[in-house]
């Protein structure tokens, strides 16, 4: 029997055992049985992908290791969920003339959803550091001026937000 | 479907020193602080050069850099920052919505006078808005416009974040109730007080703009003793340091307040420029046709006629790379 054979089996084994528990996890969270469903799906095949390519080593703790899988997958599931209702929200907004056309969305939407994934986890005033510079522009002092700090801090906010960017960036 | 998120891709990127590329963030910094200094950069051309690790670093910096050129501003800000601050939102609305329950006038103060009224109000780029305070001001907001209302009992503030606003105080203070409580527009380079009457303050990247067309106003900028008075029909600018000298008010200043935007032989860079504020993107104009003279009243609840209008008058042609970029370009 190969690696890969042996993952394959050792998945379906956890599957069968640990499905319908990580269904209802991911329901608790999602409030949606539907997206509970396809994030479980996909728990499953990036565990078995993940486990195909590196050498095998046995999983002591199922649940806790699909937690932390699954975990992941929801936290990015639901940070696109609120990017897309600020979007759509933005759009609604939007007068009419300058709603942009399906094609410019499309690039838009991605290229928002790649900065909103760069910038995850940052905390608050980081990020709103860097937005302030990187999209409307401003200068360092007038950041600092605007949120109440020094320009010491915003040029380390700016330096952990780069940081984490790079880091992100393939 | 694609997931965009770096967070989770299956395969391991080729591993940087995490050392090298907090070093590339320093530098993205330090760049962004003073991109025109020869000196930085030979200092970041020697960095560069010390590894295919830092040259590496340093292009993913870059790459960082411009993917949010990608992004209309007000789009971006908008879509990326709602989230954080829906919370924050949500608690002003409500404070709004108190505020129209308060009786009009001085009444509300007394009522509850230990009590601080506070409101944020803004407009969208190309929107414009009008409101009445309780004191019977009234605000006019031009486009990209942001401001708090605050009004407690020794004084009346509105403290402009962004933008440009018209203000009417309309009642003769001598008669006002509200004569005690002076009337000032702060704006980051400084403040601005009413003494009853009709004027525009715009804040600007540098300094900001003050136009009196009725009444008087006192400047008061930030880090200056002097406070220069300033008559109808004239206006200044300043900045935190202090004020310029003040010149004929343009007549019309305040004709974005109706929507319109007059032009009388304007460089068409200065009118694109002017225009842009109303749009949301960039309009770009080709160097080689910015000084030709733009003449004329324009409508600004439709920017995209406006710019295809110019194609008529000019020897110019506008293209659209898309919705929110434009470019105006010699034919």
């Amino acid at each position: 029997m190969t690696v890969g054979d042996q993952a394959r089996e050792e998945c379906s084994a956890l599957y069968v055992e640990h499905h319908r528990w990580l269904l209802g996890w991911l329901r608790q969270r999602l409030g949606c049985l539907h997206d509970a469903a396809d994030l479980a799906q996909d728990t499953f095949i990036r565990v078995l992908t993940a486990r195909d390519a590196a050498s095998v080593e046995p999983i002591h703790e199922p649940r806790a290791f699909l937690r932390t899988v699954a975990g992941r997958l929801l936290s990015n599931h639901l940070r696109r969920r609120s990017l897309e209702q600020a979007w759509q929200q933005t759009l609604a907004n939007l007068p009419e003339p300058e709603v942009p056309s399906p094609e410019v969305q499309a690039v838009l939407l991605q290229t928002l959803h790649e900065i909103d994934a760069l910038l995850d986890g940052l905390p608050a005033r980081a990020r709103r550091v860097f937005l302030l510079a990187q999209l409307e522009g401003l200068t360092y002092a007038q950041i600092a001026e605007q949120l109440g700090v020094s320009v010491r801090t915003i040029k380390r906010d700016m330096a952990e937000a780069f940081e984490q960017c790079i880091l992100l960036t393939p | 479907m694609h997931t965009a998120d770096p967070l989770i891709s299956g395969h391991p990127r080729e591993a940087l020193d995490r050392a090298v590329i907090r070093e590339a963030a320093q530098w993205l910094v330090r760049w962004h602080e003073s991109a025109q200094d020869p000196h930085l950069a030979e200092q970041l051309a020697q960095w560069r050069a010390r590894s295919d690790q830092h040259e590496q670093a340093w292009r993913r910096a870059l790459q960082v850099n411009d993917k949010f050129g990608l992004v209309p501003p007000q789009l971006g800000m908008s879509v990326l920052s709602e989230r954080t601050e829906l919370s924050r939102r949500r608690a002003i609305k409500s404070l709004v919505l108190l505020m129209t329950v308060v009786p009009a006038g001085v009444a509300g103060y007394q009522v509850m006078p230990w009590r601080e009224w506070q409101a944020d109000y803004a407009t969208r780029t190309g929107q414009q808005r009008s409101l009445t305070l309780n004191d019977g001001t009234e605000l006019t907001l031009n486009t990209d416009t942001a401001l708090d209302v605050r009004y407690d009992r020794s004084q009346r503030l509105i403290r402009l974040h962004r933008g440009e606003l018209l203000i009417d105080t309309g009642a003769d203070p001598a008669q006002s109730p509200d004569q005690h409580r002076p009337l000032r527009v702060l704006t980051r380079h400084g403040g601005v007080q009413a003494l009853g009457t009709r004027f525009v303050v715009r804040q600007q990247r540098e300094h900001s703009l003050v136009q009196v067309f009725a009444g008087a106003v006192e400047i008061e900028p930030r880090s200056s003793a002097r406070r220069p008075l300033i008559q109808a029909g004239q206006q200044l600018r300043f900045d935190s340091s202090g004020a310029g000298l003040p010149q004929p008010v343009d007549p019309h200043g305040a004709d974005w307040a109706d929507g319109v935007l007059v032009a009388d032989r304007l460089p068409l860079g200065r009118f694109l420029a002017e225009l842009g504020r109303y749009r949301t993107g960039l309009v770009r104009c080709d160097e080689h046709i910015s000084s030709l003279p733009v003449s004329g009243a324009f409508q600004l609840d439709n920017t995209d006629q406006v710019l295809a209008s110019l194609a008529y008058s000019l020897p110019v042609k506008v293209v659209y790379r898309t919705r929110y970029w434009v470019s105006v370009i010699a034919v």
